[in-house]
């Protein structure tokens, strides 16, 4: 299970891949296979060459393959604490000892009878280790290539949060009760500094979902004032433990969502059902409301939507999923992403 | 002897009741320098419609984001009375709508609405000329969901979706239902222009809902034995021609 600090918490780009994300256990995977068949397509002289060179490299790759990969799985908590340089330099000696591993271990797999054995083994040796180095080359430039856009989605999620409407709306609601009912006023007013403290607070990428539930709560306890009983929520929650981190501001604007395209196009309202779930390693969000007739339907880019689905996909890779359910009468999102624990401070 | 004026009256339309609370404290505000009276309030357009059948009140006060009718909308069907009331428009926040306001100088409050800019609208309402419907027609940024139609003092509305389809006959547009038809005072382009999604033109003077239509027939003429097509609309025996021109839809449908 990662942890929050190897999820690029850090904005620098100088840390290296986190070895236990699917999407760098897939991308290895795939482009040293990949390079099996380069090498394979330059040795051979006919298909048929090709194709049995492919498999007999492969043979001798999986293993080196998988115990790289493995081990660094087992040091990569490790690895997150030493100095960029050193962890680049512990991975390519790790590679190397495994290639010498699986060469002592394999014997004619590896080195023929007709080979001089030193030449072999060097070439295993530059080869491996020259992958290894080109893939963690990969893996910087593709978090270069990244971090501006991870910064990007989060600004834009603070704009979008701070929405003009939302904020006049609020006022609005506040000022229709400072005389009639002061002290709701009161609770409104603290509800509302409570969620844009929340809301401008956030620098950090991930946040405890205990927070994010808050906040939630807070933004839909201040709609439930100007709505009424034009809004009805269901909230389910189950097994949610109380150490888990999400990207901050993932639930609200789904909510806030919900409001918008769901419950004010409708003259008496509806529901928002909120389900929050604990599923093995994941953590589950679903936010479902009303789906209005076409002709109520507003307006309106799913930005909000959009910004979400570039953060989980920037924050998790192919780890988090994200789908959009729509029928004649309801619309439902739901978020699956990794249960990232809380680093203990 | 002192003329005395008679107290302005004022509707209030919102759906959210903590808004249409706050609005009636500032008009209560008021009061005691202008003199007015709260004669009703309404939470939606249709709503609204119904009340100012029986109410006649000087001014209207209309948020213009609101469920099922926006207010904008709202603002048009009202136009249909004998005697349209002088309307004011209320908004949280909307650009589009702002600009359009200032543009055409129509009467708007900026919520949270102060008391003073309350005031003075009130002021000048009685003076104001309503906003025509060719104003509003282009304030409106979406289709109207309903058109309406004035009878016995009370504006009827006809939702689009149950409009089947629209002829034009001299001065008028005649609105066919699966009930019943209705004449209205508008232009059958100004009409196509507005409705381009819903509706199709198949003739000089006919717009038929695409929702609406049933088939093709083709159907030759007893007296010059020439054929043409024609629209078999759901639920009607009659067959609505097409012309000659727009025989192309018959194959965009098919």
């Amino acid at each position: 299970m990662p942890t929050s600090q190897i999820i690029r918490q850090n904005p620098s780009y100088d840390v290296l891949p986190d070895f236990r994300s699917l999407g760098v256990l897939l991308r290895t995977l795939v482009s040293c296979n990949a390079a099996a068949l380069v090498v394979a397509l330059m040795r051979a002289d006919n298909w048929s060459g090709v194709l049995r060179d492919f498999v007999q490299t492969g043979a001798a790759l999986q293993p080196v393959l998988l115990g790289c990969l493995l081990a660094l799985y087992v040091l990569s908590p490790a690895l997150a604490r030493l100095s960029y340089r050193r962890g680049v330099a512990v991975v390519l000696a790790v590679v190397a000892v495994i290639v010498l591993a699986a060469v002592e271990a394999g014997g004619e797999l590896y080195i023929s009878r007709y080979e001089q054995a030193d030449l072999a083994l060097a070439r295993y040796l530059v080869g491996t280790v020259g992958l290894a180095s080109a893939l963690l080359f990969y893996f910087r430039l593709r978090a270069i290539a990244l971090s501006p856009s991870i910064y990007k989605a989060r600004v834009q999620a603070l704009q979008a949060r701070i929405r003009p409407h939302f904020l006049f709306n609020c006022i609005n609601t506040v000022l229709s009760l400072v005389r009639s009912d002061p002290r709701r006023a009161e609770t409104a007013l603290e509800d509302m500094s409570d969620l844009f403290r929340m809301a401008m607070a956030q620098d950090r990428e991930l946040v405890p979902l205990r927070d994010e539930i808050e906040l939630s709560r807070r933004y839909l306890a201040l709609e439930k004032l100007r709505l009424g009983d034009r809004l009805q929520f269901h909230w389910h929650q189950a097994e949610i433990p109380d150490d888990a981190m999400v990207p901050a501001l993932i639930l609200q604007p789904l909510l806030e969502n919900a409001v918008y395209h769901g419950i004010e196009p409708l003259p008496d309202g509806g529901v928002i059902d909120v389900l929050l779930e604990r599923k093995g390693g994941s953590i589950q969000i679903d936010v479902s409301n009303p789906n209005s007739k076409p002709a109520y339907r507003r307006r309106g880019n799913k930005l909000a939507l959009g910004n979400i689905r570039e953060r989980l996909d920037l924050l998790f890779d192919i780890e988090a999923q994200y789908r959009v359910d729509e029928a004649a009468d309801y619309y439902r999102v739901r978020i699956l992403m990794p249960y990232v624990k809380e680093e203990p401070s | 002897m002192n003329y005395v004026e008679l107290p302005l009256t004022v509707f209030v339309v919102d759906d959210e009741a903590p808004a249409r609370t706050r609005l009636k404290e500032l008009l209560a505000d008021c009061n005691s320098q202008l003199p007015l009276e709260v004669i009703g309030e309404a939470s939606n357009g249709v709503e609204a419609l119904e009340k100012l059948a029986e109410l006649q009140p000087d001014v209207v006060l209309i948020d213009i984001r609101m469920p099922q009718m926006d207010g904008i909308e709202l603002a048009r069907h009202l136009r249909k009375l004998p005697d349209p009331p002088a309307i004011i428009f209320t908004t949280a926040y909307d650009a589009y709508a702002v600009k359009a306001f200032e543009l055409h100088a129509i009467d708007y409050l900026l919520k949270p609405i102060r008391l003073g800019r309350l005031f003075d609208a009130l002021t000048h309402a009685r003076k104001a000329v309503p906003p025509t419907i060719e104003v509003l027609q282009e304030l409106l940024p979406e289709p109207r969901k309903n058109l309406s139609i004035h009878e016995r003092g009370r504006v009827i509305l006809i939702p689009i979706e149950e409009v089947l389809f629209l002829r034009a006959e001299q001065k008028y547009v005649t609105v066919h239902t699966e009930d019943r038809e209705y004449l209205i005072e508008e232009a059958l382009s100004m009409l196509e222009k507005e409705h381009a999604a819903r509706f199709v033109r198949i003739h000089r003077n006919c717009l038929v809902a695409k929702d609406a239509i049933e088939g093709f027939e083709k159907v030759t003429d007893p007296e010059n034995g020439e054929s043409h097509w024609t629209v078999k609309i759901k639920g009607l025996a009659e067959r609505l021609p097409i012309s000659r021109r727009q025989q192309f839809i018959v194959k965009s449908f098919k």
